[in-house]
């Protein structure tokens, strides 16, 4: 087996994890904002020289190299996406401005719009109409399209979305449309929206194509960049990039709708987590990731992150693609703290990294968590913080804190210490927010997975508020998003449209829908250089009762063969609708004895299984008690005290230690509170469990 | 039932008895917990319910009240049933003996003269007691539902004359006794309902109601009942003294704004809401005197809870939007609301529409009020539509279907100092998702020709409002159509010297020989390929409109939102190029020169 490697851009830091057999060898190194390809290659040959290799020579023992770009995330941060136009059916110029009337804070009246993408001069309409069956109500009228045209090329469009009222049923209009743009306006990059995102309502559709159509020439650019690196270093396959949905695929693949890729930053970590969870023996999973800036929350459930289509607002804009969910909340390491009306608050502004919090000592003043950690002798002084990479200060912590207990009425580490208690008020709240909006999941039923630079410093302590009783930290968590990009296998999950009650489906339809979607992935996992028996195809419908917006997906064949379609004449109608009121109950609490749901789409989520570090588990190790390194004064919760401080280095499995206790590791910092018992598994992963 | 009962219902309350004295950062950590078991249950509402009203459009709301009938808790939802519910659960307050009321029951109450809004606006609450047996705290939660039993499906009927048309109305009833589900009322609501579906929409605010009261009797148990009172009467204090600052850095003084509807539904003209904004020191006062009170009225009766909920809303708009909505808002502003006017009716007044108008004209009023002293959050949180057209037939099972005309749309969005008006709909209503073509055609035999914004369709300004829309839509099968008709003649107000909105107007059989425009009201029937037109008024402007940044004018021309006509008459703006080149410029001479011809004309007017 050849070498693979992950590769996971941050704002700060690029991470590799290189998967060489059964080893994985994790590596860091600064990323290059003004062209991100530059730190990947940077990254790559130091691999090489570590494994003796020129890059040329690693490169072409790599199997896969599969990389996370947060391109389309940052296009959407910094709004410098393409110049884009809009083309729609005439009388609905302006839904995407309206956004079903959906506003972010319904209390500011001084809340500002979002940025448009296609402000109203470059939404222009065609004359055409298709109804909800697929007829064709008024014909397109090809020389409505050519004005349109030549208008955005007046205003120098270089992007054009078409969205049509339903073209996921009948995209004839907007192929038709697609071929005038391309003698219209030669080299624009066109986004129709029934192969961007190919099911209704029109907002949600014309909201996906519009941002795809603004993103898709700098993803499109910046993957085609590395790939010819690569090439041009003797990289012979395929680049995998990661999609928001979980899985991997090829830049041909992405090329089609590059939307698929933004939110995916966040992504690798989940997948990463439940595949280490899994592997533990914990397919159930609250994971937390605290970085510098955020608290990013997700669930894994029965081993699984799941990926869901629904009302996902990025950035301002809503994105229909199926994603891996992933709630961030705005308390992160740099979060700064301050009093407003009277009252403690903690985030969501950050100092981020540059000045970063007081204790960076690179002129932050404003008193962030990072700082409140310090004042509670949770973070060292001594040694060195972020791998080592320089120490943290107390100069001008204890100042800044004393400014907030001045306005609170008590001492400097009062203060810090509410800060504290804040900010876990606030990640138990999110939390609680993101089980409830998931189905309803209740936290004490999960496993705690902490990862990010910050996560173990707060992971039991949210434990116990949240009702669980086992927290685990693998001694990789710094890195996981690199180590999930390795984890996750090429997939490819797309729909169609198909309207029709549950009970009258029509099956030569069903299996021309599929049959298409199954051409679809064969030929890019061809692509890929992966064979029709290795895909395995699950074939789903997406069912609704006739009124509700939110359609349910569930599996009507799970793990199938591609273009095995047998299923489908096995009483596919009276299975779905099984199937259906299962997921109805579980889900809803309900079914209507009187109605039947209707099918409006067609799904095949494919994928195909690519090797992944195999995870140690269990406890075999004999069990010793750990010795402290020192001893430092710090607040767990309960006031300060003399707390033992232990060394990461310093533990091997089997030892254990009974909070309170810190546990500095080189990326990171582990907090066992009052209460917990930490053991160190086989693989030298920490598990914390309730005594 | 009586003026005598609204007095009590609405009388301050004080704070609950507790020993406890808590820190402002434990009772924040209670608050936000509070707000999370809100927004779980709300959640819980909006995935289980069946109507879209509730699972797609989010016109529910929970939260938390408590055992004093204060609101603890404003939550999750839509900011005019966040300020109702705790009038109804004072009612049930009041009758805790006499009802019986105890742990591990949950109440019903819609009754507009109990301390409700409008029937449709259901309460379903549930009842907190400690270990001890004291009462703590009600979890509530609302949602609108489709139908309330009454002459009219929906239960909007334009001719009404009293409450009973309008459907069944109940003070507080008992859902579940003890923990048991009362299996013989609930079959009562459901066949006093036209819906299928509102059975498991109640099945879902019960299961709601009930588990958020599990969550809220482990965190009194966890916290100690007395930190719990203690956390509330902090946050209800707090909000107080926060809503206090801000009146105290508003300028002395009284400030008065009048606002007409066109007509009530049987056509009475100019139905009067007059509001007096009464500043001083820290104080505000909102004097509804000299609201309309003739007794001949139809439709246009707003229940007295509601009417303190608008006032509350405008309020709310008006300060920090970081101070928490609860009972601390109430205790800071005295609402003043003459017994028998339109804002707080005599008993047996029909509900439906007064949650339309005047309640919108009361939020109106009191931002043209407050325009003068807080300019800088003066903008309207209303709906100046009459009521939307809902067209409505049978399918060939003989079902009947209502599109109830929700329908994606841009309107009533004003400017605000320094921000074009934006969006659909003002900020209040932006938990609601409106209506998407693709889902009403493959559900209802209607075509939607056109939903685009008009040009010159807002107010002009400084900042201008948006644009309001045309709806233009066919129903495909003979239908009955209802309308109501108001901001004709009396558009939504512009602030500060912006000029008004456009007035909205409707048409029923559009393109068609027996076309007609809807003055007051409409019960049509269509045939099938009727279209109707409905043209909504846009957001009003803010400032005047001489002063916009000729550059900003500019740009409006080119997205079309103004016309090249209107930038010259209205914003003195007087442009070069073409608009078909996208070369449009500024002439600053001519732009100048013509502001000042302007300016003169206003000066001797």
């Amino acid at each position: 087996m050849g070498f693979r490697v992950g590769i996971d851009i941050g704002g700060t830091f690029t991470d590799f994890a290189f998967l060489k057999g059964a080893d994985v060898i994790v590596h860091k190194n600064l990323s290059t904002p003004e062209d991100r390809s530059i730190g990947v290659m940077n990254g790559l040959g130091k691999l090489a020289e570590k494994e003796g290799l020129s890059l040329r020579d690693f490169l072409a023992q790599c199997d896969a190299i599969v990389h996370a770009t947060t391109v389309a995330d940052n296009t959407l941060i910094e709004m410098n996406g393409a110049l884009t136009g809009l083309i729609t059916t005439e009388g609905f110029r302006d839904e995407i401005e309206y956004r079903r009337g959906f506003k972010e804070d319904i209390w500011d009246v001084r809340l500002a719009p979002p940025k448009q993408i296609t402000p109203r001069r470059r939404r222009l309409t065609v004359s055409e109409r298709v109804l909800f069956n697929g007829e064709v109500h008024k014909k397109l009228d090809d020389e409505s399209v050519r004005i349109a045209c030549r208008k955005l090329r007046k205003q120098n469009v270089t992007s054009v979305a078409v969205s049509l009222l339903f073209s996921f049923v009948n995209p004839a209009h907007e192929r038709r449309i697609g071929e005038i743009i391309a003698e219209e306006m030669p080299g624009a990059a066109i986004s129709l929206s029934h192969q961007v995102l190919p099911r209704g309502p029109e907002f949600d559709r014309t909201s996906t194509t519009v941002v795809n159509a603004y993103i898709a020439p700098p993803v499109t650019a910046y993957i085609e960049r590395l790939a010819g690196r690569l090439k041009e270093n003797g990289y012979a396959r395929q680049l995998l990039v990661m999609q928001a949905n979980g899985g991997v695929m090829t830049k041909e693949y992405i090329d089609g709708a590059p939307i698929r890729v933004l939110a995916s930053g966040p992504v690798g970590g989940v997948v990463g987590s439940a595949h280490v969870g899994s592997a533990k023996g914990y397919p159930n999973l609250l994971c937390v990731d605290l970085g510098g800036t955020s608290y990013d929350m997700s669930l894994v459930l029965n081993g699984s992150a799941p990926a869901e289509a629904g009302w996902n607002m990025h950035h301002r804009y809503l994105i229909g693609v199926p994603m891996v969910k992933v709630e961030t909340l705005g308390a992160g390491g740099g979060s700064i703290c301050h009093v407003q009306g009277g009252a403690l608050h903690v985030g969501p502004a950050s100092a981020g990294s540059v000045p970063g919090p007081i204790c960076y000592g690179k002129g932050g003043a404003q008193p962030t968590i990072t700082d409140a950690l310090v004042m509670l002798g949770i973070l060292s002084t001594d040694e060195g913080f972020a791998g080592g990479s320089f120490s943290l200060k107390h100069e001008g912590v204890a100042e800044a804190f004393q400014k907030i207990g001045e306005q609170m009425g008590y001492s400097a580490e009062d203060a810090a210490f509410d800060c504290w208690r804040v900010v876990n008020a606030n990640m138990s709240q999110g939390v609680r927010r993101t089980t409830a909006a998931q189905g309803g999941v209740e936290p004490q039923s999960l496993t705690m997975l902490a990862y990010g630079g910050n996560g173990p410093a707060f992971a039991a302590i949210q434990a116990d508020d949240l009702g669980i009783t086992r927290v685990l930290v693998p001694k990789a968590s710094p890195s996981f998003s690199a180590l999930g990009t390795l984890v996750a296998n090429p997939s490819i999950d797309e729909e169609r449209s198909y309207v029709a009650r549950a009970n009258a489906l029509d099956t030569a339809r069903l299996k021309d829908l599929w049959t298409e979607l199954g051409n679809r992935a064969e030929k890019y996992f061809a692509d890929a250089s992966f064979g029709r028996e290795e895909i395995i195809a699950n074939y789903q419908l997406n069912l609704r009762y006739a009124g509700q917006n939110f359609a349910l997906t569930f599996d009507l064949k799970w793990n199938g063969k591609l273009h095995d379609l047998s299923f489908v004449d096995e009483n596919i109608g009276a299975r779905a609708i099984a199937l259906f009121n299962e997921r109805h109950l579980a889900e809803y609490n309900h079914i209507r004895e009187h109605e039947l749901p209707e099918v409006i789409g067609v799904r095949l989520a494919s994928h195909v299984v690519t090797p992944s570090p195999v995870v140690a588990s269990g406890f075999t190790a004999p069990r010793i008690a750990a010795t402290p390194g020192k001893m430092r004064r710090a607040n767990l919760g309960r006031g300060f005290a003399e707390t033992p401080i232990f060394f990461g280095g310093d533990l091997t499995p089997g030892h254990e230690i009974t909070g309170p206790a810190i546990i500095q590791e080189v990326f990171t910092t582990i907090v066992a509170y009052p209460g917990w018992r930490v053991l160190v598994d086989d693989a030298g992963d920490y598990e914390l469990t309730r005594i | 039932m009586s003026f005598e009962l609204n007095r009590k219902l609405a009388a301050k309350r004080s704070a609950l008895p507790t020993g406890a004295n808590i820190d402002p950062v434990s009772a924040s950590i209670i608050r936000g917990a509070f707000e999370t078991i809100c927004f779980e249950a709300a959640t819980h509402l909006g995935r289980a319910a069946s109507s879209p009203i509730i699972n797609s459009s989010n016109e529910r709301n929970a939260a938390i009240v408590d055992a004093q009938g204060r609101l603890a808790m404003g939550a999750i939802g839509t900011p005019h049933l966040t300020f109702v519910n705790q009038m109804m659960v004072r009612w049930a307050l009041m009758n805790m003996e006499a009802y019986d009321i105890g742990p591990g029951d949950v109440l019903l109450s819609n009754d507009p003269e109990y301390g409700g809004g409008h029937l449709p606006d259901y309460c379903v609450y549930a009842p907190v007691f400690d270990d001890a047996g004291e009462l703590i705290l009600f979890q509530t939660l609302q949602a609108h539902q489709g139908d309330t039993g009454g002459k009219d499906p929906g239960g909007f009927t334009l001719e009404a004359t009293d409450i009973y048309t309008e459907g069944v109305s109940y003070p507080c009833l008992k859902l579940v006794h003890r923990g048991e589900k009362r299996r013989d009322v609930i079959h009562m609501l459901e066949r006093n309902n036209r819906f299928a579906t509102f059975g498991g929409d109640l099945a879902a605010m019960i299961g709601g109601v009930q588990q958020a009261a599990v969550k809220l009797q482990t965190m009194i148990r966890t916290q100690g009942s007395d930190m719990v009172k203690a956390a509330i009467n902090h946050a209800i204090s707090h909000s107080e003294k926060r809503m206090r600052e801000e009146v105290s850095r508003w300028r002395d003084g009284v400030y008065e704004a009048t606002v007409l509807i066109d007509h009530d539904t049987v056509g009475t003209r100019d139905v009067k809401v007059h509001v007096e904004c009464r500043i001083k020191g820290d104080k505000l006062t909102v004097d509804l005197t000299g609201t309309d009170d003739r007794q001949t009225l139809v439709g246009v009766w707003n229940t007295f809870a509601n009417s303190r909920s608008y006032v509350m809303t405008q309020v709310g708009a008006a300060i920090d939007p970081s101070i928490d909505k609860n009972e601390g808002l109430f205790d800071a502003v005295e609402i003043i609301i003459p017994e028998g006017c339109i804002a707080q009716p005599p008993p047996g007044k029909p509900a439906a529409l007064g949650s339309f108008h005047p309640a919108c004209e009361i939020t109106e009023a009191v931002c043209l009020a407050l325009s003068q002293v807080v300019p800088e959050r003066a903008a309207p949180q209303l709906y100046k539509i009459g009521m939307p057209n809902a067209v409505m037939g049978f399918d060939a099972n003989g079902m009947m279907w209502m599109d109830q005309g929700v329908d994606c749309r841009s309107m009533d969005s004003s400017a605000v100092q320094g921000i074009d008006g934006w969006g659909s709909c003002p900020v209040s209503l932006g938990n609601l998702l409106l209506s998407e073509a693709e889902d009403a055609e493959t559900r209802f035999p209607i075509l939607n020709i056109s939903r685009e914004m008009k040009t010159d369709g807002g107010g002009a300004g400084q900042w201008r409002g948006a644009p309001g829309s045309l709806n233009v839509k066919t129903v495909l099968a003979p239908t009955m159509a209802v309308a109501w008709m108001v901001s004709a003649d009396h558009p939504l107000r512009g602030m500060c010297g912006g000029d008004d909105a456009i007035p909205y107007t409707n048409h029923f059989e559009v393109g068609s020989p027996n076309e007609y425009k809807i003055e007051r009201t409409a019960q049509a029937q269509l045939p099938a390929g009727a279209t109707i037109a409905y043209q909504h008024g846009g957001g009003a402007g803010f400032g005047p409109a001489i002063l916009r940044d000729p550059e900003a004018v500019k740009e409006d021309v080119l997205d079309e939102y103004v016309s090249l006509g209107a930038a010259r008459e209205k914003y003195g703006v007087v442009l070069t190029g073409s608009l078909e080149e996208y070369d449009l410029a500024v002439d600053v001479e001519a732009t100048a020169a013509l502001r000042r011809d302007m300016r003169g004309a206003l000066a001797a007017e």
